[in-house]
């Protein structure tokens, strides 16, 4: 097997999605890529300095300009005649909140830029905040469970529905327990001509808590039971999506999971669960999951 | 009295809320973040708002909103954020706004580390953002004064309407020590007729900062000036420590003023007649203390986790040459070694 273009003895915790997620990512793109990263858990764990786990060209931006960044480089390669792949590389925090306005201007100015989102569904780096892409009813240290509350108030903002918005030619969804599914959509996005965008769903062993021989499953199950289907835009046009045969119902998802505990204890658990399932069965059926 | 083992950013909570303060605005950051997860927890159940901003602009400018609304408001950054947040704090400046904003610095600059400095000194002190304006700077040096100075920023924000930082950082933000609570919630009882509450009384209001002719804008900006003169009349505050007879003063706030406190008592022991002048407000700087020092002919080192940029202040204020510096930045804590040894080669 060839190295990857991620080494060994980067800092991320066991059990945690995102590297495995670069990894796919780089080997798909190849070594003709420069990466640009937000300042995150990716950034943080694999380049300590003088330490660098990148064996590819990876500049680190503040955490809301990485799109901007990414840009100047694309422009820049332009003006020098140079063909690279240019993938930008951001936790959700950084992709769905800070720097929403700079992924905006770089979708529409249509840099030919593949911004790759690893969303663990909170601030990690940070200590577990909520974002914008954290899940209903999630607990996080700033959607604390208890007496008032039974975790994070609202849903997951759709992203790859903004990107579509700005008409990136190509958005697809992917997950880390799907690495031939993710890996052709990379292949495929860096093939068009303008920006696209694909988001991973990473789950995150800190913030999630789960056990660390769990990812995997964590992680499919999210597509199995509808609350993350894989999907892909072409030109704004749902493409090819991953059918679920027989979706499972969400509790086998959010069971395994210490930041739904509270959901199975507290009285109106019950019906928030519920509500949880009414958003998996509304992507099935938004997305034709099942034949 | 309660008194409870608490860390420096949950006492900031604790001031806060005995302030009255009703509404926090916040973005997460290392080392601060502990101050928003505290928010996030108690203002819901005291029926006082808190909300995660999308951005540090965002979390600023929510500020700057309710605040224009006569609220008290906290915000808490860090490093790169409190650089985010210098566009929302000089519209508060030029608008006239009270706010409370706590620094927990961290090491820069650009992402830095997330150990301790006390690097965001010019950007606090000397304005930060752009045009003439300064904020009200309050500097902490233990737990309970990061509950009790956040509290009194509250006051002073709103006696000027002006923005109040509390620049703390990294180890005060985290470090656990006893903290006797307020024996009650403080006074509230400033004016905010000045505000903009929706009703009619305050519908002729204005909070801008926009003044397009020339003539008015100077105006505006020479009475803003008035004010800081005033804030430099009224609300200075320092501690001094062993300066009765001292011969050499280290001049040193916040975390790193703990340590050069003990070096101040080790030098006492050999002999060496030195001192502690502590600033507990950094905007107004304790000049006039520092000129009566200097009038006496004492020698000054500055004692800071940064390059000297408080020495500038000391130099300015006592007219001395040299006033030597004691430092270390990139996230180390300054030796207590090497705060004797400099206090026994200047004396």
């Amino acid at each position: 097997m060839e190295k990857s273009l991620l080494a060994p003895g980067h800092r991320a915790c066991a059990g945690c999605a995102m590297p495995t997620t670069i990894k796919l990512v780089l080997d798909a793109a190849g070594p003709n890529t420069i990466v640009v990263s937000p300042t995150g858990c990716l950034e943080v764990t694999t380049t300590p300095f003088p330490e660098s786990a990148w064996c590819v060209p990876w500049i680190h931006s503040l955490f809301e300009n990485a799109a901007a960044v990414a840009s100047g480089v694309e422009v820049m390669l332009k003006r020098r005649c140079k063909d690279a792949n240019v993938i930008v590389i951001g936790g959700d925090g950084s992709t769905l909140d800070i720097g929403m306005g700079s992924n905006s201007g770089m979708f529409e100015r249509g840099h030919k830029v593949l911004y790759v989102c690893y969303d663990n569904e909170a601030y990690m780096n940070t200590g577990v905040q909520r974002s914008g892409s954290t899940p209903f009813c999630a607990n996080t240290t700033t959607t604390p469970s208890g007496k008032i509350s039974l975790g994070n108030p609202r849903p997951k903002k759709d992203m790859p529905a903004i990107a579509v918005a700005h008409r990136v030619p190509y958005v697809a969804t992917a997950s880390v327990a799907y690495p031939v599914d993710l890996r052709r959509k990379v292949k495929k996005a860096l093939q068009v001509s303008g920006p696209s965008y694909i988001q991973v769903n990473a789950p995150c062993i800190t913030g999630w808590t789960f056990d660390a021989g769990t990812m995997v499953e964590i992680a499919r199950l999210a597509v199995e039971t509808g609350l993350w289907p894989l999907v892909e835009w072409e030109n704004g046009v749902v493409g090819q999506v991953k059918k679920v045969t027989r979706p499972k119902p969400v509790d086998e998802y959010l069971k395994l999971q210490g930041r739904y505990r509270h959901l199975f204890k507290m009285p109106d658990g019950g019906e928030m669960l519920k509500q949880i399932q009414a958003i998996a069965d509304a992507n099935i059926a938004k997305y034709r999951l099942v034949d | 009295m309660a008194s409870q083992l608490m860390a420096g950013n949950s006492a900031v909570i604790v001031g806060a809320m005995y302030a009255g303060c009703d509404c926090f605005f916040g973005y997460p950051i290392t080392p601060a973040s502990e101050i928003l997860h505290e928010a996030s927890r108690f203002f819901p159940m005291a029926n006082r708002k808190f909300v995660q901003a999308e951005s540090e602009e965002a979390a600023i400018n929510m500020v700057y909103g309710a605040a224009s609304a006569g609220h008290r408001v906290l915000a808490a950054s860090s490093g790169p954020g409190m650089s985010l947040k210098q566009e929302g704090i000089t519209y508060m400046a030029g608008a006239e706004l009270p706010c409370v904003i706590v620094d927990i610095c961290r090491a820069g600059p650009g992402l830095g580390n997330i150990g301790p400095e006390q690097s965001d000194y010019n950007q606090a002190c000397k304005g930060g953002g752009h045009g003439c304006y300064n904020n009200i700077v309050l500097a902490p040096a233990s737990v309970q004064e990061m509950c009790d100075l956040t509290a009194r920023a509250f006051d002073c924000a709103f006696k000027y309407r002006n923005p109040a930082v509390v620049l703390a950082d990294g180890v005060l933000g985290h470090m656990v020590e006893p903290l006797r609570f307020p024996e009650r919630a403080l006074d509230q009882g400033i004016e905010t007729a000045w505000a903009v509450a929706g009703s009619a009384a305050t519908r002729k209001n204005m909070i801008t900062s926009i003044f397009l002719d020339f003539d008015e804008l100077e105006t505006h900006n020479l009475k803003l000036q008035k004010k800081y003169q005033r804030i430099k009349e009224s609300e200075v505050a320092f501690e001094g420590y062993r300066l009765d007879d001292a011969e050499v003063v280290a001049v040193s706030y916040g975390i790193s003023s703990r340590i050069a406190r003990s070096a101040v008592d080790a030098a006492r022991k050999d002999g060496i007649k030195a001192g502690l002048l502590r600033p507990i407000t950094l905007f107004p700087f304790p000049a006039e203390e520092i000129r009566r020092l200097a009038g006496r002919g004492c020698k000054f080192i500055s004692v800071e986790m940064s390059n000297g940029q408080m020495r500038e202040d000391i130099r300015l204020a006592s007219g001395c040459e040299p006033v030597q510096l004691v430092s270390r930045y990139g996230g180390n804590l300054i030796g207590l070694d090497q705060i004797i040894e400099k206090i026994r080669e200047v004396a």
